[in-house]
């Protein structure tokens, strides 16, 4: 089981990693910061209440599978794409995770990313109904911030949590594929 | 050749402890990720025994081992103190960071933007110039 993935060309072209599939179980504290620190340039608005909301009227829109995505701005923002397990049908993260959210914690910490608003992004595939995706989404987002606000003592103030299900699937191509299920970090700046 | 063979176990053992930072006073400025990830290397199966619904959150899961602390493996039991200390000591560092810093801050970055990320960078720049405990607590803080 892989820990975790860069899934995104930002994060790979940062990092000087080809592939996506070349970046397994590279993940390092380190590699969370050049991906998350953003230069000013890079930092476009978004607002995650709205971003929440627009995945609600979708997911309740009826119809097997998402239309497409729902945000492109998200691809404009500093961001990670990070693999965490969880207990399957629920938001309890497995143990074999925890490094990963402690690498989050870690990067979080230093003066590179201190003070800086992150979003946790949930994401699951296309498997099951969309309203029942988007709420674990959700509750899996929350339980990476609790996480990492509770026993990795990021302050509170600079994390939030949103889920959009299956609404940004990361491979639309292939909606059931494992890659759609992620965790995605993105950094709305100071 | 018997005390030769020990010796030679005691330097391996010593190497072992080195590397890896047990026992040493290492253990106070050991990283999250590198404190849980024993938690979940030694306690893996007792979590899912007597564990298996408790979370990360809160440290849902340290609370939950140490209930159990007469059930888990020994191995588990020793790594559960290891690792509660790891995480206390760096929540600590970080909540005296800033007392532990003040006169440092005063003296070194008089003009320096109040505020955490401001004032941190301020004394990472000068770190030569502060006071062993304040780069101590910086350190501890996981805040480099």
């Amino acid at each position: 089981m892989t820990i975790a993935r860069i899934a995104v060309p930002f994060a790979a072209l940062l990092a000087g990693i080809a592939t996506p599939a070349a970046a397994q179980n590279q993940l390092d504290r380190n590699q969370i910061i050049k991906s998350l620190y953003e230069t000013g340039s890079t930092v476009a608005a978004l607002d995650p209440a709205a971003l929440q909301a627009a995945a609600e009227r979708a997911a309740a829109s009826g119809g097997d599978n998402a239309q497409g995505p729902l945000s492109d701005r998200i691809n404009t923002l500093p961001q990670l794409s990070v693999e965490i397990n969880f207990d399957r049908g629920s938001a309890r993260i497995r143990p074999e995770s925890y490094y990963s959210v402690g690498l989050i914690a870690d990067a979080l910490h230093t003066p590179y990313l201190m003070g800086q608003r992150i979003v946790v992004v949930g994401h699951t595939d296309a498997t099951g109904g969309r309203e029942l995706n988007l709420k674990l989404s959700k509750e899996r987002a929350a339980s990476v911030r609790d996480a990492l606000v509770t026993t990795f003592n990021v302050p509170a103030a600079q994390l939030t949590s949103i889920g959009l299900g299956e609404e940004q699937l990361q491979d639309p191509a292939h909606p059931d594929s494992g890659v759609n299920r992620r965790v995605q970090l993105l950094n709305l700046g100071p | 050749m018997t005390v030769l063979r020990l010796t030679f176990a005691t330097i391996i053992m010593a190497l072992v402890v080195a590397v890896t930072g047990i026992g040493s006073a290492k253990a106070d400025t050991v990283g999250y990720a590198d404190a849980i990830k024993i938690l979940s290397r030694d306690c893996g199966k007792d979590i899912e025994r007597y564990c298996a619904t408790a979370t990360l959150a809160n440290y849902g899961v340290g609370r939950c081992l140490k209930e159990n602390q007469g059930k888990i493996s020994g191995q588990c039991a020793t790594s559960l103190v290891q690792v509660t200390q790891s995480i206390e000591a760096r929540r600590a560092a970080q909540q005296s960071a800033d007392q532990v810093c003040n006169r440092d801050i005063q003296r070194l970055c008089p003009m320096t933007k109040r505020g955490r990320g401001y004032t941190l960078q301020c004394l990472l720049k000068a770190q030569p110039s502060v006071s062993e405990k304040c780069n101590a607590a910086i350190t501890n803080a996981g805040w480099r």
